[in-house]
């Protein structure tokens, strides 16, 4: 789906990727035009929770122009600059708050004024990223390519359920005037793990069932496992019932690997057994610690972005097998901003064959020279 | 630089160790122990006497160190960097083109006849430089000064320092300093000695000033037959090779070109159909600056915003030398090139390109290699008056023709191998596959590549059919078809019952990620020059081919079509598996724990890492040194080798004596390091975070030029683009026809890359100050030409002053000394960019001698945004309607119920200082409202409402296109000109307000109207001040009228008598108190001569008294007088 250039807009076409589009367009300030949008589909046009991005969008920038086809399958999108500033946006239920967060995340330290959103809505899906692991491996990354921790934090208030939702979280990101180029090619070895169980209006019995499941398949390959429970209760445990857990492996060298898995949704009519959800988390963490690379596979395009955000020197990574998500997001890299990263496979060749057989998945190394992109929003005294 | 620096190091000075004057140094060293003070002899006891000077001192050298530390930068020169750019500069008729012939003689020992456009020629070993002249224009000075890095600012001695030249050091002030040298010419025109010192003098005091102090400033004596001395201009010379220069972050942040060489593409038939069509043009020149990406936008300056359609780099028309040791330049290496001036082969005209063939035995003496470079131009140039594809044609041929030139390209390509492998292994295995003729490799190739297969061919070749496995699921269903016609019936009950475990294959497959990931990820890419093949009719011709006549069989790219369309509106999800949800591996079994146990730190480390590991490399590291050796004496060798590499073999995560060796270069490259940088040492003390935040940057640096080192040219360009140094070739299309046909070369060609959203229109908000040298204050949204990052343009601004609320306070005019804040409508720049300010770039003598000093202002961008917030300040007024005790009505303050609504609860104000607030619109009349105030407010009150208007920032950008203009008339570009010099021109005048003429004042006495006592009051006041009919009437009216209201009184008698009676006591009573008064004013007198009788008196006696005394003391005195 590469796009096609048309007077300097870029057009795409079909839903897919949506969020990416918009994101980069964002950022380069290159206006774009999506067209087909579900336009074979019964129910053509946008979603909510596209609309609902759009409009966070608009609510973090200043000039933004958006024009919508009337039946919403194309769409216009002519980005303004980023402001930032304090922002509080009901996201759509359809989506979590993983959706949204994750482009407040990539477009926070570009901003004008330093972001201080408030997001309602669902804070753990099952196609999104939850708060949960943004917090744990998105958060430190970015501490990466701006160093200080001035301000940048999340806060999860209120725990919200799919399908009605209810939970709130704070995000709080500084602003920074270009990000530093980054050389990450050691990942070292996990040396913790921890975790959080929460349990959204069901028994707090259905927690300690998947901690103990959970902990069971992780203390195979390490003692210092330590899982928490988060029961919440009332208002904070959002609309839906619910649960669900989400785990860390940090290693020595301030990698984070992060795993979640929850409970189906409430008045689907099937039921998740709170072991094997436990069992099932962890080892799609240990297939995450498997894969393996500087970063988590779900932030492996957040890397890449600001990898290439980055002043004009030269960045390098090691990250495991790549993502359908991070191939689609390079290429999308290059038509926005014309920056092609080096991709090599890491070889284990000089390690010898036998060794081979016990060595995780192949990584790649990530090589660019970043554009030079400087934070044009920012106000200099 | 670095390399450079030790290129220019000089010898150093070797002291005498022996001899006379050694000894005598020796003995002027040695101390006199005898004759020493205490504190010479024993400097430790006298170390510290004081806590607070030692706390002084330490602070100061603290502080001198603190003062040398600069924030360290990421070295960007790149390993063969451009031609140095040398501007020639200065007013007309100062000697600018014989300077520039006589340098170019020195450096090339040829005579040039005409000089025109950018000339770059080859100065030494390791030096290119590109002359070029700067003409009298400001557009011209401003486009130098933003790619000079050097400026020889010519100067006319026996005239002074002319405006021009602090103009354009102004410019370059602005837009980043580049070197400056200065250069006095026409010294000889100043015939006394003494005057010609005094001259010198002044004028190096004042460039100094300008520049700074000590600034070089050369002096070129004298002409003889229209040259300048020969020494002075080898000096000169070597003074521009060893010249060092300093990164300006404006330029080490964007590529620019400066184009040296240009070319119309367009078919000769449409132009003679329109000439004025759009043209597609070819520009020429080194990339400088930072590295220029594929398909960026850039600014012609002098033209405006255009997009390269075509990039690609060409051999270098004027290479440096070649890298081999020697002392000098060899003669054909002292190269020169110079298109628009039509020297170095190659002659630029109009529609055409002549090549000089040097007479016919250049060709002889030349090797094999400048022959094929010659071939190359030749190539190029042959090609120019074809049509575009014809060019593209031509430039393929070109390169395959060039695998000669560029062997590298397809030289230990491990990208493009793999891809060609893939591609064969598929061939051979007998399926069409003809996807995958890729990145533009030429068949006559892989006939040499064939022979060598390499054992992971067929992983390969699998890898590439299903793209890493990612459409396994999507792909096999077509493979099923193709290939067995039979189940077809129940193939999709087979694909959806296997999807999930062709997922989870897929994801096992994943987990080994194919290698030739760059072509996963990015497809087929263009590689360096190379243009993808057309690969439509090749996709039409498998289309059509069938199977046993009834299925067609599907092509690849019809398989990337439905790949594609299924993709197309998919739930879009960043995990790792999006939507189809494998069986994960079970972990716990002992089989797949093996492959994740050394991925946890109770797992095993690797070699390097590995404490137990390390220990050993150390001894091995001993056993190394001392283990191998031969006994001389007996011929006896002693082998510790053998038992090394037993051990070696046994355990294989022991480090080999490879990883020794690279040990040990480490450490020995950091010995070097720290030996050959003794300047890093200056810096003493625990400065540690400075250091590391050097040390961090010249890892950078060294990253940044190491990394893509062993890369292919062509995948490197496109990681990195266009690296400066290389010399490109770019195609524009739809340039104007005005830029080719009035093409003047001695007008400067900048091409300067724009980053990214730097396209982009917006609100600019900058700070700005007018120059103290410009005569006029500036007025807000008059037209003001900015020149602003690459661009020149014309836009109104709006001055501002922000207060201390943050707000932007509207200013009708600049203040005069101090900056203030300017908004416009233009290009986005990133803030802290400089830029200048003029009224107006046209060159009329008459105006500049009006004007003086053109530069109007200068400053630098604060913020970007697409909005702006300017307020003016506004007060509605209005007066009462009615008045109750505190609440009144206003009327007349706002037109409409809605406007009222708008504004409740705002202040307001009267003129006598009473506040209040505004509360509610009344229903009539339509705009008043209720308010209420803190007092009671009276009828003639006028009410103020103070409020802020926002002011709108006029959207108008004109780029100045000066490029444009035909020749002679390149200098008189006009954009929108002022409301004023419209008026001026026009000789429109104003009609005066009538408002404020001057009218003779006529003012009337006042009148005021009579008090009126209320009656209330009356009734308590005494009758003295109780108001009389007589004054209660007006004045001025008829006496008879006085009395007309006046009773009548008639007396009886008896009242008559008793009022004679009273008159006659009343006349007694007043004759005796006339009688009294006359009596009592006797008295008073008799008694007031007495008194001063009495008073003389008293006087009389004292002066007699005082007479007496004196008299006595002077007797007495006058007897003292003889005894003394």
């Amino acid at each position: 789906m590469p796009a096609v250039m048309e007077n300097d807009v870029l057009k795409y076409k079909g839903s897919n990727y949506f969020r990416q589009r918009l994101l980069l367009s964002t950022l380069s300030g290159r206006a774009i035009k999506i067209e087909d949008i579900r336009s074979t589909h019964d129910d053509p046009g946008l979603r909510e929770y596209e609309v609902n991005l759009i409009r966070l969008l608009d609510k973090v920038t200043n000039g933004t122009r958006v024009e919508l086809s009337e039946t919403g399958t194309s769409l216009y999108f002519q980005p303004g600059i980023l402001i930032g500033g304090q922002v509080i946006h009901s996201c759509c239920t359809q989506r979590g708050i993983g959706y949204y967060l994750e482009i407040l995340l990539a477009l926070g330290p570009f901003c004008k004024e330093p972001l201080n959103t408030v997001l309602q809505g669902v804070t753990h899906s099952d196609l999104d990223v939850s708060v949960d692991k943004i917090k744990a491996a998105a958060l430190p990354m970015l501490l990466k390519f701006i160093l200080v921790d001035d301000g940048l934090e999340l806060k999860v208030i209120r725990r919200g359920a799919p399908p009605l939702g209810g939970g709130e979280v704070v995000f709080k990101c500084p602003v920074r005037r270009h990000l530093r180029p980054l050389q990450w090619t050691k990942w070292g070895l996990v040396k913790r793990i921890r975790g959080v169980v929460y349990a959204l209006r069901v028994s707090p019995t259905m927690a300690n069932r998947v901690v103990e499941s959970a902990k069971g398949v992780m203390l195979n390959f390490l003692p210092d496992v330590y899982i928490n429970t988060d029961q919440c209760r009332g208002p904070n445990a959002g609309k839906s019932p619910g649960f669900g857990i989400s785990l860390v492996a940090e290693t020595n060298e301030k990698t984070f690997y992060c795993a979640e898995a929850k409970s189906v949704d409430a008045g689907s009519g099937e039921i998740t057994l709170p072991e094997d959800l436990g069992h099932e988390c962890a080892h799609k963490l240990l297939d995450e610690v498997y894969r393996g690379g500087a970063v988590d596979s779900s932030f492996q395009w957040l890397l890449a972005l600001w990898m290439s955000l980055g002043q004009k020197d030269v960045s390098e990574c090691i990250v495991g097998p790549l993502s359908d998500y991070t191939i689609a997001f390079l290429q999308h890299l290059k038509e926005f901003f014309g920056v092609m990263f080096k991709l090599e496979v890491q070889r284990t060749d000089d390690v010898d064959s036998d060794y081979e057989e016990t060595a995780s998945a192949q990584k790649v190394k990530l090589t660019c020279v970043g554009i030079g992109y400087v934070n044009i929003s920012k106000r200099t005294l | 630089m670095a390399d450079e620096s030790a290129f220019d190091k000089k010898k150093a000075h070797r002291a005498k160790h022996a001899g006379r004057k050694a000894e005598k140094k020796k003995k002027k060293h040695q101390i006199d122990q005898s004759n020493l003070t205490a504190r010479q002899r024993n400097p430790k006891a006298f170390a510290i006497q004081s806590a607070v000077r030692a706390e002084r001192q330490f602070r100061r050298r603290e502080d001198v160190i603190a003062k040398k530390q600069h924030i360290p930068q990421v070295d960007k020169t790149p390993l063969e960097p451009p031609p140095i750019v040398v501007a020639v500069v200065g007013p007309p008729r100062v000697g600018k083109t014989t300077l520039i012939n006589n340098l170019i003689k020195s450096f090339i020992k040829t005579n040039v006849t005409s000089t025109n456009g950018p000339i770059t020629v080859v100065t030494s070993k390791k030096r290119r430089i590109t002359i070029i002249e700067c003409n009298n224009d400001i557009n011209s000075m401003i486009d130098i000064a933003k790619c000079a890095d050097l400026v020889l600012l010519l100067c006319d001695a026996s005239f002074g320092f002319e405006m021009e030249i602090f103009e354009f050091l102004n410019i370059c002030q602005v837009h980043g300093m580049p070197k400056i040298m200065g250069v006095l010419t026409h010294l000889d025109m100043i015939k006394n000695a003494k005057t010609l010192k005094q001259i010198k003098k002044t004028l190096k005091h004042r460039f100094w000033t300008e520049v700074y102090p000590g600034a070089k400033l050369f002096y070129l004596s004298g002409i003889i037959h229209g040259e300048y001395l020969r020494n002075e201009i080898k000096n000169l010379c070597r003074f521009i090779s060893v010249m060092k220069f300093r990164a300006l972050s404006w330029r080490t942040t964007h590529a620019y070109v400066l184009a040296d060489r240009l070319e119309d593409l367009t078919s000769q038939e449409t132009i003679r159909k329109d000439p004025k069509v759009n043209r597609d043009v070819v520009l020429y020149g080194y990339v400088r600056g930072v590295p220029l990406m594929k398909e960026a936008m850039v600014h012609i300056a002098g033209v405006g915003d255009m997009k390269i359609s075509e990039l690609s780099y060409l051999p270098d028309p004027c290479p440096m030398p070649s890298r081999e040791k020697k002392r000098h330049l060899l003669e054909r290496e002292r190269q020169i090139y110079a298109p628009f001036s039509g020297v170095g082969g190659i002659v630029y005209d109009k529609d055409a390109v002549y090549i000089e063939l040097k007479g016919s035995h250049s060709h002889k003496q030349e090797d094999e290699e400048t022959n094929e470079k010659k071939a190359l131009l030749k190539n190029v140039s042959e090609t120019v008056e074809t049509l575009d594809e014809q060019m593209q044609e031509s430039g393929f041929k070109l390169f395959s023709g060039g695998a000669v030139i560029y062997p590298d390209m397809v030289k230990d390509d491990e990208y493009l191998q793999l891809n060609k492998k893939g591609q064969e292994s598929s061939d051979d295995s007998g399926e069409e596959d003809d996807s995958d003729n890729d990145s533009g490799i030429d068949q006559s190739e892989k006939d040499v590549e064939k022979a060598s297969k390499l054992p992971w061919d067929n992983v390969e070749s699998d890898v590439d059919e299903d793209k890493g496995g990612r459409e396994a699921g999507d792909e096999s269903p077509d493979d099923q078809a193709s290939e067995s016609d039979s189940d077809d019936e129940d193939f999709s009950v087979k694909w959806k019952e296997k999807l999930g475990e062709k997922a989870t294959v897929a994801y096992l497959e994943r987990q080994k990620t194919s290698k030739n990931i760059m072509k996963l990820v990015y497809g087929e890419f263009d590689i360096g020059n190379k243009t993808r093949e057309k690969k439509v009719d090749s996709s039409d011709d498998s289309g059509d081919e069938e199977i046993g006549g009834l299925f067609k069989k599907v092509t690849d790219t019809q398989k990337k079509k439905q790949k594609e369309k299924q993709q197309l509106d998919l739930d879009e999800c960043s995990f790792f598996y999006a939507l189809n949800k494998p069986n994960l591996r079970n972990w716990t079994i002992d089989e797949n724990k093996q492959y994740l146990i050394n991925c946890f730190v109770t797992g095993k480390r690797s070699a390097d890492e590995d404490a137990e590991q390390l220990l050993k490399l150390d001894d091995i590291d001993d056993e190394e040194l001392y283990g191998d050796f031969e006994d001389l004496e007996t011929g006896e060798k002693h082998k510790a080798e053998e038992k090394f590499e037993k051990e070696a073999t046994k355990r294989k995560a022991e480090p080999t004596k490879a990883e020794i060796l690279e040990k040990k270069m480490k450490l020995k490259a950091k010995f070097d390091a720290e030996y050959d940088n003794p300047d890093d040492h200056r810096i003493k003390g625990d400065h540690s975070y400075y250091e590391a935040l050097k040390a961090e940057a010249l890892k950078q640096s060294e990253l940044n030029k190491s990394v893509f080192d062993n890369l292919d040219n062509g995948l490197r360009i496109e990681v990195e683009g266009f690296r400066p140094g290389l010399y490109v070739r770019m195609l524009f299309k739809g340039m104007p026809a005005e830029f080719v046909t009035n093409m003047e070369p001695s007008y400067p060609i900048l091409i300067g890359a724009l980053n990214m959203a730097e396209q982009n229109i917006g609100f600019v908000s900058c700070k700005v100050k007018k120059h103290r040298w410009y005569k006029k204050i500036l007025k807000t949204n008059d037209p003001l030409i900015i020149s602003l990052g690459w661009r020149r343009f014309q836009t109104l601004p709006i001055y501002s002053k922000i207060e201390d609320d943050l707000k932007y306070r509207y200013l009708k005019y600049t203040p005069e000394h101090v900056t203030c804040n300017m908004s416009f409508y233009g290009p986005i720049t990133p803030q802290n960019t400089g830029f200048l300010a003029l009224q107006t770039v046209n060159n009329n003598s008459n105006e500049i001698k009006n004007i003086g000093f053109r530069i109007a202002a200068t400053g630098s961008v604060n913020e970007i945004n697409k909005s702006t917030q300017i307020v003016k300040k506004l007060k509605l007024v209005g007066t009462p309607l009615k008045i109750y005790k505190k609440t009144a009505f206003i009327k007349d303050m706002f037109t409409s119920t809605l406007e009222v609504a708008k504004f409740e609860g705002a202040r307001i104000k009267t003129v006598s200082g009473i506040r209040g607030q505004i509360k509610k619109a009344l229903n009539k009349p339509e705009g008043a409202f209720r308010a209420t105030f803190e007092d009671k407010i009276l009828m003639s009150d006028i009410i103020f409402c103070r409020t802020w208007f926002k002011v709108d920032v006029t959207r108008f950008y004109a780029p100045v296109v000066n490029l444009l203009l035909p020749i002679g008339a390149k200098n008189a570009w006009q954009g929108m000109k002022t409301k004023g010099q419209l008026k001026r021109e026009r000789s429109i005048k104003n009609d005066a307000n009538s408002d404020s003429m001057y009218t003779e004042v006529q003012r009337k006495p006042k009148v005021f109207k009579p008090l009126v006592i209320p009656k209330a009051l009356q009734k308590g006041l005494p009758y003295k001040f109780k108001p009389k009919e007589k004054s209660t009437t007006l004045s001025g009216k008829d006496s008879n009228e006085k009395f007309k209201n006046r009773v009548a009184v008639v007396k009886s008698p008896y009242e008559h008598k008793v009022s004679s009676v009273m008159k006659m006591i009343k006349t007694n009573y007043e004759k005796k108190k006339e009688v009294q008064k006359e009596q009592t004013a006797q008295r008073l007198q008799t008694h007031k001569k007495q008194l001063e009788e009495e008073e003389w008196r008293k006087i009389k006696r004292q002066k007699e008294l005082k007479k007496k005394i004196c008299r006595h003391l002077s007797k007495m005195g006058n007897k003292r007088k003889p005894q003394m």
